[in-house]
């Protein structure tokens, strides 16, 4: 039992050596390949949802998979207000399931993709192209630039300030709150674990000894605060970076 | 490991924990402000109880959004907690 | 079947996939002694990279094997709901018309009942005008004939008792004169007198 606290870190499993100078070595770490596992959920349940679709008669499995397609329909055109971003539609979707199945996994015990800020920040960079050049679109590219000088011209700073904070606040966001949850996990089963150790030991001989190495007080009670930071706070950040993504981009389409 | 040395570690480390208690300030925003949401919404319900669904999904969502610069801080306290010693360790060395 | 025997080999595909990164996993991470932890606030250029491809790979997944066949679906129970919708409406149309065309008919039907009703009342109605006139006059006729009958009667009852009461007075006036009148003369007397009394 080791006493001092310790974050669960990211593990490093495979190094490839590239050479490239900026770039580094491809590190294949425990992030890449949870993700990789969280794709492949969800892709099998795609695939379990979407078996033996009837136009009639439907199964309880095409309820949901219909449902889960007409919620993902009917929030990306109630927030855009029309039939205008349907391509989006997909993306949001994607995003969302990505993120709510990475947050939710910790709770198997396996290490959240969205506990590492490079997650976060390549979906919030890929939004910001999106909401870019959506502005771009909408007003070309004389608008775009033009539109940094609103509502006069000492502002420009300003606003490429506030336009270069909406991708790092949305990763941030969804980062601090899934490593929140991380590191007051990992807190409580310090804790939990000193705790119990403290309290076995207190039964005299071999058997304290050996039984206070198991932290038995970690087995229940940990679910109780995973109800807030794994399952609440999984769910509301996927949630609201789904949203923010499409308030943007509706936004940036409506500018012109 | 000269005493020079042990001491601008043990300044760092220092720094490094008055920063991180600092940072968690920032946690007071975001509780005022969504006390302040929830209580707005709870009075909007109170008005209108119809729209209590209406209501209650907005003021997730601001409350939400209104958390970031509280997480800002946190992360910035982890960032010092748990990153910066190490660095400066190094520098230290 | 053959679309079932597809999904079933990419659930099977799917499976499989699971079980190699499972092991994967299980044999880099709990196997094999991990070299190095990543830093807990970091942002790495190839994760980055990589988790930007897995987006873009997510996405067109599922809109690959959610999307596409849910809309599918959902487009063809659109299309049939229309159908159904606009065979009802025709059917509804068309008994409209045939209601209506009915209804007419059925007025039409009444119509010509009322009119043969009608008719045939009038027709009884003239027969039976026809008859009491017929009647009527018969019975005038009849009425007129025996007015006329009696009139005659009366008149040569009448001329009777004059030609009596002519004769009568001759016989009368002879014996009185006892003189031959001639008898020409004596007719032409009387008759003159019987006509200024008579008249």
């Amino acid at each position: 039992m080791s006493n001092g606290f310790e974050v669960d870190y990211a593990k490093v499993y495979f190094t490839i050596k590239t050479g490239i100078p900026v770039l580094g070595d491809i590190k294949i770490t425990q992030t890449l390949i949870v993700s990789w596992i969280v794709m492949i959920i969800l892709t099998g349940l795609c695939i379990f949802l979407t078996r033996n679709l009837k136009v009639e008669n439907i199964s309880k499995r095409q309820a949901f998979a219909e449902m889960l397609v007409e919620t993902g329909n009917n929030f990306v055109r109630n927030n855009t207000g029309g039939n205008k971003f349907d391509k989006l539609i997909p993306f949001v979707s994607a995003l969302f399931a990505t993120s709510v199945i990475s947050n939710l996994i910790s709770l198997i015990g396996l290490r959240s993709p969205t506990a590492d800020l490079s997650t976060e920040a390549a979906w919030a960079v890929v939004v910001f192209v999106m909401i870019t050049s959506t502005k771009i679109k909408t007003n070309g590219f004389g608008g775009y630039l033009k539109g940094f000088t609103t509502p006069i011209a000492v502002m420009t700073p300003f606003n490429i300030l506030s336009e270069l904070a909406t991708p790092v606040s949305m990763a941030c966001r969804h980062f601090g709150n899934i490593l929140s949850g991380v590191v007051i996990d990992g807190l409580i089963y310090w804790a939990l674990g000193l705790a119990s150790a403290a309290l076995l030991k207190l039964i005299p001989g071999a058997v304290g000894a050996f039984l206070s190495n198991i932290p038995i007080l970690g087995l229940g009670i940990p679910a109780v605060t995973g109800v807030y930071f794994d399952w609440f706070s999984g769910c509301m950040q996927a949630f609201i970076f789904c949203m923010l993504t499409v308030m943007y981009i509706a936004n940036a389409a409506e500018e012109g | 490991m000269g005493d020079f040395q042990l001491l601008a570690r043990g300044i760092a480390l220092a720094g490094c924990g008055i920063g991180a208690g600092c940072a968690l300030i920032a946690g007071i925003g975001p509780g005022i402000g969504e006390g302040t949401a929830v209580s707005k919404a709870l009075e909007a319900i109170g008005r209108q109880p119809e729209c209590k669904g209406d209501v209650t999904g907005t003021m997730l969502l601001g409350c939400a959004v209104a958390e970031t610069t509280g997480i800002y801080g946190f992360v910035t306290g982890l960032l010092l907690i748990f990153v910066a010693p190490g660095m400066f360790m190094n520098y230290l060395q | 079947m053959n679309e079932k025997n597809k999904a079933g080999k990419s659930l099977w595909l799917f499976i499989a996939l699971l079980a190699l990164f499972v092991a994967v996993l299980f044999y880099t991470g709990y196997t094999k002694s991990v070299t190095e932890d990543q830093d807990l606030v970091t942002l790495v250029p190839w994760t980055f990279i990589i988790q930007i491809c897995n987006l873009f790979l997510q996405v067109y997944l599922i809109k690959k094997f959610l999307f596409k066949p849910i809309n599918d679906i959902l487009q063809k129970r659109q299309d049939l709901a229309d159908k159904e919708i606009r065979e009802a409406r025709e059917a509804k149309t068309e008994a409209d018309s045939l209601k209506e065309q009915y209804e007419s008919s059925l007025t039409n039907a009444h119509a010509e009942a009322a009119q043969i009703v009608s008719d045939a009342q009038r027709e009884a109605q003239n027969k039976a005008d026809t008859l009491v006139r017929d009647a009527q006059e018969e019975v005038a006729g009849i009425k007129a004939r025996a007015a006329a009958d009696i009139e005659q009667e009366k008149k040569k009852a009448i001329n009777e008792a004059k030609d009596e009461i002519s004769s009568l007075a001759m016989d009368i006036a002879g014996k009185v004169v006892e003189k031959e009148i001639n008898e020409a003369d004596h007719k032409k007397l009387i008759e003159d007198f019987i006509s200024k009394v008579g008249a």
